[in-house]
């Protein structure tokens, strides 16, 4: 796609300038990378061999973006997209391949300060650094960018984007209930569909939308049988199991499918022959809040399972965690019509996206929370909010008001995207894991 | 005699026989939890239809068949309409017909539905007073005119449209021999003459066909028939008394709005309504929205408190062997 000469946003940067912070920052990643999952496997000692799959497609900079490089190479297209509001169906069904580029790198948000104030949330800053810098292999190969107008960071993000290589917005609705907002959103995704159609070259067909539902179908079934294997006594720490569903945005999902299925065979036998990953009266715990991306923003699922004492995280109602592939796509008839509705619901209706309101406020994410806090026993619920995120930080009264009545504490956490205030959150951390142990003992 | 009882419960006995070995058949051979149901409901609409031809050949008496299906409608709730009704089957073979073509349907806004829906009882009133309006009479034969199905048959709106499409040699239109009857053909006929009716059977005929095959059950959506059950579940009296419920647990909604879209008549208050028994006069219990709720045990059917069917992950395929 060609590029916008007159840059709205983005501050001309010298190209040697661009090279080293790429280089630095990556071979600072590359090498986290390798670390995060040493200390996954330290704490698991008999983490399963079909684990392995996962940590190779855990690295940016390794298979995976070298086989969609080769992928581009034959004349297929990429798609990224930032919110998981991007209907995945619709380009799978164009033949192209999507992946997610929202960041997590650490370092890359200080480089976003340049172009908007600090008080901006990191995953918006640093999404802008790694743009800057060139950093994300799939950023970089993305023909275009899905972007979703949910939160004020997102909205201009989109704008920010534009500068680099074509953006197309979709806005949903902030009232998810009402006939016109459904038309609407329809709307919107009538026009995405035709943009997609239009970069690939490929007509969307009844044909090809109802062999990507049912290829995404498969995806969730493999998606949600890992969540129910959660349910018990641990049998796979959450850390892993966060890693297995962010793999998902990027990695070829048949594949993909295929590899969790062998994992979910794998726990399954382990939690009949009552191997636990850890011990079983280990605190539970469930993460909720703005989105934990790997690579870099690690530090609290680390803080979490490697803490003393240690707790597992066995739910979460993250839009980069257990809500991503849930819902599935109900299809009623097999006409595009119908099939086009369904996805579009799908990927609006039952969002727990802070962005909703009603009159009832986000019923969805409260009624999602107390759900999972019942199904999987969670002992406590760590709120993660990262400082800027406005809309979770608004949200947090109404959710702890509903949990207390639960009699499940909540501690709210918030941070940035920085590594120095680890020690001081390790302490935190760790204190409310010391409560929770207290009260399962009792 | 004696004899020709006892043939007559051999009969019945078989077809019941029959009946559930085709339930169990369908029950085993369908894995997808997704029209599992929906096989099941074709099965008895067209069990129904037999069995309404035979009722209806055998003992000759409308009013036996309606006073048995109104108790159980009072009883069981409105399915009459979602696994009895011919003339639902007729429907439901036309929206078929159009899946096979591959041809989308037309969704109508909610006020137009609901508005439909107000206006089947207008419409209720209208056949109830039509015989009273064409040939007036005492007003102490009101009474029996309305318990008896008479030459005024105010009350075979309810069954009658019915009565023409299960025993055809009754149906009053018949051309070249050629049995054309149609559910409220006959009450069409009946009020009219013969080329004025002619005219309005084919046209009436054609409109409800045409309609269910661009809108889903259109007809159903302002049927007098459904309204009269609709009737029974409306009243706060008769509330409590329907042993069949839809529930849903509020919890567990993630408010996907599948089940809205799926529903043939597009009942809105399953989507709407906050968790607990599901209070509407539309729905006909199809169980589409059970069915095809991804969340497990989202939504319920409940008979007297005891769970019937439920929703369930219909990712997976299904357990029973």
């Amino acid at each position: 796609m060609e590029k916008v000469d007159e840059k709205k946003y983005i501050p001309e940067v010298s190209q040697r300038e661009v090279e080293d912070l790429r280089n630095a920052i990556r071979a600072a990643s590359s090498r986290l990378i390798c670390e995060y999952i040493e200390r996954m496997k330290k704490i698991w000692p008999n983490r399963p061999d079909a684990m392995q799959y996962f940590d190779e497609i855990a690295n940016f900079f390794g298979i995976r973006e070298k086989e969609i490089r080769e992928a581009k190479e034959e004349g297929k297209k990429v798609i990224g997209y930032t919110c998981m509001f991007a209907p995945i169906e619709l380009i799978l069904a164009a033949d192209a391949i999507p992946v997610r580029v929202s960041s997590g790198w650490y370092d890359a948000a200080k480089l976003g300060n340049r172009i908007v104030p600090v008080e901006v949330c990191p995953v918006i800053r640093s999404t802008i650094g790694v743009k800057m810098i060139e950093l994300s292999p799939y950023l970089e190969l993305s023909d275009a960018l899905i972007t979703t107008l949910t939160c004020d960071g997102m909205t201009k993000l989109s704008e920010i984007l534009g500068d680099y290589t074509s953006v197309w917005t979709i806005c949903p609705p902030r009232i998810k209930d009402s006939e016109q907002s459904m038309a609407f959103w329809r709307e919107e995704l009538k026009t995405l569909k035709d943009n997609i159609e239009k970069l690939t070259g490929t007509k969307i067909t009844s044909k090809k939308l109802r062999s990507a539902i049912e290829l995404m179908h498969k995806a969730a079934k493999a998606f949600r049988k890992l969540q129910d294997v959660r349910k018990g006594n641990p049998v796979i720490m959450g850390r892993d199991a966060m890693l297995v569903n962010q793999t998902s945005m990027w990695d070829d999902i048949e594949r993909w499918t295929r590899k969790t299925e062998e994992l979910c065979s794998e726990l399954e036998k382990r939690a009949k022959e009552k191997v636990w990953a850890c011990p079983p009266d280990t605190p539970r715990v469930m993460i909720t809040g703005t989105p934990i991306i790997w690579p870099d923003n690690w530090k609290l699922p680390n803080l979490i399972e490697e803490a003393n004492p240690q707790g597992v995280i066995v739910a979460d109602e993250l839009c980069s965690g257990d809500r991503f592939l849930y819902d599935p796509v109900g299809v009623d008839e097999l006409t595009m019509d119908d099939m086009f509705n369904a996805v579009a619901e799908r990927y609006l209706l039952p969002s727990t996206c802070p962005c909703f309101t009603s009159e009832d406020g986000n019923e969805d994410r409260v009624n999602w929370l107390i759900t999972k806090v019942k199904e999987r026993r969670v002992d406590g619920v760590i709120y993660y909010v990262v400082r800027g995120c406005m809309l979770y930080a608004m949200e947090y009264m109404r959710i702890k008001k509903v949990l207390d009545k639960l009699n499940v504490p909540v501690y709210y956490l918030d941070t940035d995207y920085t590594r120095e205030d680890t020690g001081q959150i390790k302490t935190r951390v760790e204190a409310f894991l010391e409560m929770l142990k207290s009260r399962v003992e009792i | 005699m004696l004899l020709e009882i006892i043939s007559e419960l051999l009969k019945l006995t078989v077809f019941a026989g029959l009946a559930f070995a085709g339930v169990l058949v369908i029950l085993i051979w369908k894995k997808d939890l997704k029209t599992k149901v929906s096989y099941m409901r074709f099965f008895i609409q067209i069990m129904a239809l037999i069995g309404l031809f035979y009722l209806f050949s055998c003992t000759n008496s409308l009013l036996l068949i309606l006073f048995a299906i109104f108790t159980m409608t009072l009883i069981l709730g409105r399915f009459f309409c979602g696994w009895l009704c011919p003339f639902g089957l007729y429907f439901d073979l036309v929206a078929v017909i159009r899946k096979r073509l591959n041809v989308r349907y037309w969704s109508l806004s909610e006020k137009l539905n609901r508005n439909l829906n107000r206006f089947r009882y207008v419409l209720l009133f209208f056949f109830i007073i039509l015989p009273f309006a064409l040939s007036p009479i005492e007003p102490w034969q009101w009474a029996l005119a309305i318990f008896l199905t008479g030459p005024f048959k105010p009350i075979s709106v309810l069954l009658g449209p019915v009565e023409p499409l299960v025993i055809p040699w009754r149906s009053v239109l018949k051309i070249y021999d050629l049995n054309i009857s149609y559910p409220y053909a006959s009450i069409i006929t009946f009020y009219s003459g013969e080329d004025f009716a002619l005219i309005s059977v084919f046209v009436f005929i054609a409109l409800t066909l045409a309609s269910s095959f661009i809108v889903r059950r259109f007809w159903c959506r302002f049927c007098p028939t459904g309204a009269s059950f609709a009737i029974l579940n409306k009243f706060r009296v008769f509330k409590w008394i329907p042993l069949l419920r839809l529930n849903k647990v509020e919890e567990k909604c993630t408010k996907c709005g599948i089940c809205k879209r799926v529903c043939p008549l597009r009942v809105t208050e399953v989507y709407d309504q906050k968790g607990g028994d599901i209070a509407t006069s539309m729905c006909m219990l199809c169980l589409r929205c059970v069915e095809m709720c991804p969340y497990e045990d989202c939504l319920k059917l409940n008979m007297a408190g005891r769970t019937l069917f439920k929703s369930r992950n219909w990712l997976e395929p299904s357990k029973i062997k």
